[in-house]
């Protein structure tokens, strides 16, 4: 009986560490345990600035992007930047907060896709999609530094 | 006095600070300093003060019934007011510009809302002596769209007089613009006031050629305000500031001069070109004249300065507006009211002028009630002061990362 038990002790440590060496995460979490190098650390910069840039074109009205990313971010002839140059008074440090124009408690993207779908009279996105995850990158690296500020009006 | 209130008074507390250190220290404001005690020598006749500015203006308020709290603020961009010591007639004139017109296949809100300015101005009673459209008829200078320009305006039947802004120039070079509003740069004279138009968007530095762009190409880096390529573009030029120089030569010295330009004859926000790179010759030049206003479009926002014995007042849109810049808002200025980007008729419109012997007053036509913002929270220029920006990227390269089309 006891032997039994020790048995299926051993199989479900054994399972377990299957499972976690199995699971999609394991490689980052492994990653992490060597010290990062330059050539990863140019790497991890490149991809962050390649977001920058195609969300600074998207901002700023570029047709082309836009058709890539199968999105309409605008049928007024408006782009984000005509409002917000250099990404000014979009605010990104002060969301999560309560946003008077949608009337309820919003998010970065839920402020883009409302000033994508209102002001700009263009398509909502996926709020998940690549022109999104652009947008938001364009968005927050053009007000780095700023002071988180969450809730703030 | 709960915790709450106690939090929201430390954080009020906090950006007041902000505000006052971010203003206090910018290079701007230390340039225009060093630039206005530079104007104004010992001995020299100095401009209308700001404290009759000031006095006319609480005059006026408490005539009007404002409110004693918010009167003492002196709202000088609401109103403003300066002496004028000479025998004028009182006359109104009525400024327009801004308007960003798009083919109406694109766009008709802009359309509605320049209809909307050019019918009020032609509604005026007693009428204004003439109409000043201070530039930017068009959006991407196309013909269509300075054409359908030209035909709104048509509404306005008194004198109309034109400065070019940089929308309407850079597609063909200033050549449908001329065509239909003639040359970029006049003067006349007018019931004792000299007034002046300067062109302040022709002679940018030609980012163009060695590129090989295209008219378009070189039409959409000029309409990116934020953008990198066309860099100063906005200027006066050499030639001109001699044009002025002549034109002001046998005007007497203490009489009034207005000056209309697209762009803020003062240094601003060079990185947006609100302002001209030789705004120090500009005031060389005008120098010796004590009764200058210079009134100016670009900006689409409520602004007033002083810098020597000029004063600037900035005007609105029609079409949209743009956030105050990040830094160089002059202290003078009571900045415009936070405008709710869902209704497209905020936070824009036009300007009635009034000038009489003692003064020239300035009134903001926009179409909501409130112009100012006092309340940190409304204030569209304490509304950004939490922010630190960094200009675009995407533009700096070349070939570009992506066309503009």
């Amino acid at each position: 009986m006891k032997r039994t038990r020790y048995v299926l002790t051993a199989l479900g440590v054994f399972l377990g560490l299957l499972v976690m060496l199995a699971s999609p995460g394991t490689d980052r979490a492994l990653a992490h345990k060597e010290k990062h190098t330059p050539d990863q650390l140019k790497a991890f910069d490149e991809e962050f600035m390649e977001q920058v840039k195609i969300g600074d074109l998207l901002f700023h009205g570029d047709g082309a992007t836009e058709k890539r990313l199968r999105v309409t971010l605008s049928k007024t002839g408006m782009a984000c930047a005509m409002c917000h140059p250099f990404g000014s008074d979009n605010h990104p440090h002060e969301f999560p907060k309560f946003q008077e124009q949608i009337n309820k408690f919003a998010t970065l993207r839920d402020m883009i896709n409302w000033c994508i779908e209102k002001p700009n009279e263009g398509v909502k996105i996926d709020p998940d999609g690549d022109a999104m995850k652009a947008l938001e990158t364009y968005i927050y690296w053009s007000n780095r530094g700023s002071k988180l500020d969450p809730g703030r009006h | 006095m709960d915790d709450h209130d106690r939090l929201d008074l430390a954080r009020d507390k906090a950006r007041r600070a902000w505000w006052r250190k971010a203003r206090s220290c910018s290079e701007i404001q230390r340039t225009r300093r060093e630039m206005d005690a530079e104007l104004r020598k010992p001995g020299e006749r100095p401009d209308p003060s700001l404290a009759i500015t000031r006095r006319i203006f609480l005059h006026k308020s408490l005539l009007a019934g404002a409110a004693a709290g918010a009167a003492t603020y002196g709202w000088f961009p609401l109103v403003n007011t300066l002496d004028l010591a000479f025998g004028a007639e009182t006359f109104k004139f009525a400024w327009v510009s801004d308007n960003h017109l798009y083919p109406k296949n694109v766009n008709t809100r802009f359309v509605e809302k320049a209809t909307r300015a050019v019918k009020e101005v032609q509604a005026m009673s007693p009428p204004a002596d003439f109409l000043i459209h201070g530039g930017d008829l068009a959006q991407l200078g196309d013909p269509v769209e300075l054409d359908l320009g030209n035909d709104i305006l048509k509404e306005v039947k008194i004198r109309k007089v034109f400065i070019p802004g940089e929308h309407d120039w850079y597609l063909d070079m200033g050549a449908k613009w001329q065509q239909l509003f003639g040359p970029p740069n006049w003067t006349f004279d007018h019931k004792g006031v000299r007034f002046v138009g300067l062109d302040t968007v022709s002679r940018g530095p030609d980012y163009w050629t060695a590129k090989k762009m295209t008219p378009k190409e070189r039409m959409g880096h000029m309409a990116t305000l934020d953008g990198s390529v066309a860099g100063a573009w906005a200027g006066v030029g050499r030639d001109q500031l001699e044009w002025l120089n002549r034109t002001l030569s046998n005007w007497p010295k203490g009489n009034p001069v207005v000056i209309f330009s697209h762009n803020p004859l003062y240094e601003y926000y060079p990185p947006w070109n609100f302002w001209v790179r030789d705004w120090r010759e500009v005031h060389e030049v005008l120098k010796p004249y004590t009764n200058v206003t210079n009134v100016h479009g670009h900006t689409h926002q409520v602004l007033y300065n002083e810098v020597g014995k000029m004063r600037s007042i900035g005007m609105l849109a029609t079409s949209w507006t743009w956030p105050y810049a990040p830094e160089g808002v002059p202290t003078l200025t009571r900045c415009l009211v936070r405008v709710d980007p869902g209704d497209h008729f905020d936070g824009v419109g036009w300007s009635r002028l009034t000038m009489s012997a003692e003064k020239i007053q300035n009134e903001y036509v926009m179409w909501r009630k409130d112009i100012v913002g006092e309340a940190l929270w409304d204030s569209g220029c304490a509304d950004n002061v939490n922010q630190v920006l960094s200009p675009r990227i995407a533009d700096r390269e070349w070939p570009y990362y992506g066309a503009y089309k």
